[in-house]
């Protein structure tokens, strides 16, 4: 039975970022019926957590916290091998330093602007993980540096150079001629 | 002070560009760029594909029938019991009238709160607007009058409120104008505007000034909204929108400048200062 507090915050807390846990969740598991479902599970799941009554101080940040917890598990059922990607994620970290000092051309601003939808979909989709969560909250949800660190559980160190390499592929990506 | 190495150079840039950078921090970006070409040409790619990636994979909306099973989820509603057994959810009323109980449920439940904050809480009409920007959402009903055009809800507005409100177009700034919508603070109606930014909505709603002291833009944070509130001589205005407080900063500043500039037609904007 949901008491009347929990159900009241939820209405406040979690349904205005109704959106933006939908669209998260659809980034990290890549498919639209499947993102419902992840959507549904974070939702019982803060709606159980509301139960046990702790105010929450920064609700989408909460929120996306949950959603991204609910599509881990989603992904370790259903795309073990993602998780296992995942894992690989520092050493991708690593890999991303010698592409930047490496001898390919610089991208062209110009060039990336003439990227398509569907050019820019296949380009997130194709970034390791934690460095696509990490995008889509700053680009796509617009979350600060706190709040995705807050969400993801990573320092804001962590967060800034994940975004940064997140970036550096996609502009490779889309900024090099094919 | 030590240069700061290729790598935090390029962090400093991300910052700069994402909006974390405190005043200090913009000028030293400000310098770096100016006497370095190679950053400057990397920052210029940076803000290309930001660009890019918030125009080809904007925020979706979650589906409406998702949405219905969550507030079912929470048994949001509103309907009597009765009701509830012969209508509920098989053969929804309809999305609207569901969507209008959703809000009123909330205006109940936040009137509540207000009964028990009022008392020691700075700023009812604070809530209420807040709320207000809430419900606008949860509803998928954020605006009264849809249109783009400020000629168009200005007169709308004025033709509902006794005063007229200032409506400035800053589609070129980056916040395309959505519409206007009338709420009710303290009992009256006051106008909003509603702007867009991606998919994300800001309301602006503009209040009789307490005093005509003018009062610098202030950043608060009401329910886990980002909330700014000003005044200038005349007018108060309270924004509140889901993006994050410094994206709000930028709409907040160049909602003010336009202002200025409609009500100094062009010389007065000295208010401001």
């Amino acid at each position: 039975m949901t008491s009347e507090t929990a159900r009241r915050n939820f209405a406040e807390q979690v349904l205005p970022h109704l959106d933006d846990a939908y669209s998260l969740a659809r980034w990290l598991c890549g498919d639209a019926t499947d993102a419902e479902d992840i959507v549904q599970d974070a939702c019982i799941r803060a709606l159980k957590a509301l139960e046990g009554g702790a105010p929450v101080e920064r609700p989408r940040a909460w929120l996306l916290a949950i959603v991204r917890n609910a599509a881990y598990s989603w992904l370790g059922k259903n795309r073990p091998r993602a998780i296992v990607l995942a894992g690989g994620a520092e050493e991708a970290e690593a890999h991303a330093d010698a592409l930047e000092t490496g001898g390919s051309p610089s991208p062209e601003a110009t060039l990336i602007e003439t990227a398509d939808r569907a050019m820019v979909a296949a380009a997130i989709d194709a970034l390791p993980l934690t460095f696509r969560e990490t995008l889509v909250m700053r680009e796509i949800n617009g979350l600060s540096y706190r709040d995705i660190s807050e969400a993801t559980g990573a320092p804001i160190g962590t967060v800034m150079s994940r975004l940064a390499r997140a970036r550096a592929l996609l502009a490779q990506k889309l900024g090099t001629a094919p | 002070m030590t240069r700061p190495n290729v790598e935090d150079r390029s962090l400093l840039l991300h910052a700069a560009l994402d909006g974390e950078l405190d005043a200090a921090g913009v000028i030293e970006v400000e310098r770096l760029l100016a006497a370095d070409p190679v950053l400057a040409e990397e920052y210029a790619r940076l803000k290309a594909l930001r660009e890019t990636i918030r125009a080809k994979a904007p925020r979706e909306r979650a589906p409406d029938s998702l949405r219905l099973r969550m507030m079912e989820l929470a048994e949001i509603k509103q309907a009597p019991r009765r009701e509830a057994k012969t209508a509920r959810w098989r053969d929804p009323p309809s999305w609207r009238s569901f969507s209008a109980a959703m809000a009123a449920t909330v205006v109940a439940t936040l009137g509540l709160q207000h009964l028990i904050v009022a008392s020691n809480a700075p700023d009812a009409a604070l809530q209420a607007i807040v709320s207000a920007h809430m419900r606008s959402q949860i509803s998928g009903q954020p605006v009264d009058v849809v249109s783009t055009d400020r000629h168009t809800v200005k007169p709308w507005l004025a033709g509902k409120l006794p005063v007229a409100a200032e409506v400035v177009d800053l589609a070129e700034a980056g916040f395309p104008l959505a519409g206007g919508r009338i709420d009710i603070v303290a009992g009256a109606g006051v106008p909003t505007l509603v702007y867009k930014r991606r998919d994300h909505l800001i309301s602006v709603t503009e209040l009789r000034a307490e005093s005509d002291e003018t009062a610098l833009p202030r950043n608060l944070a009401v329910e886990g909204y980002p909330v700014v509130r000003w005044s200038d001589n005349e007018r108060a205005y309270v924004a509140v929108s889901d993006l994050s407080p410094t994206e709000l900063d930028a709409f907040v500043t160049a909602f003010r400048h336009a202002v200025a500039r409609e009500r100094g037609g062009g010389a007065g904007s000295g208010s401001g200062n």
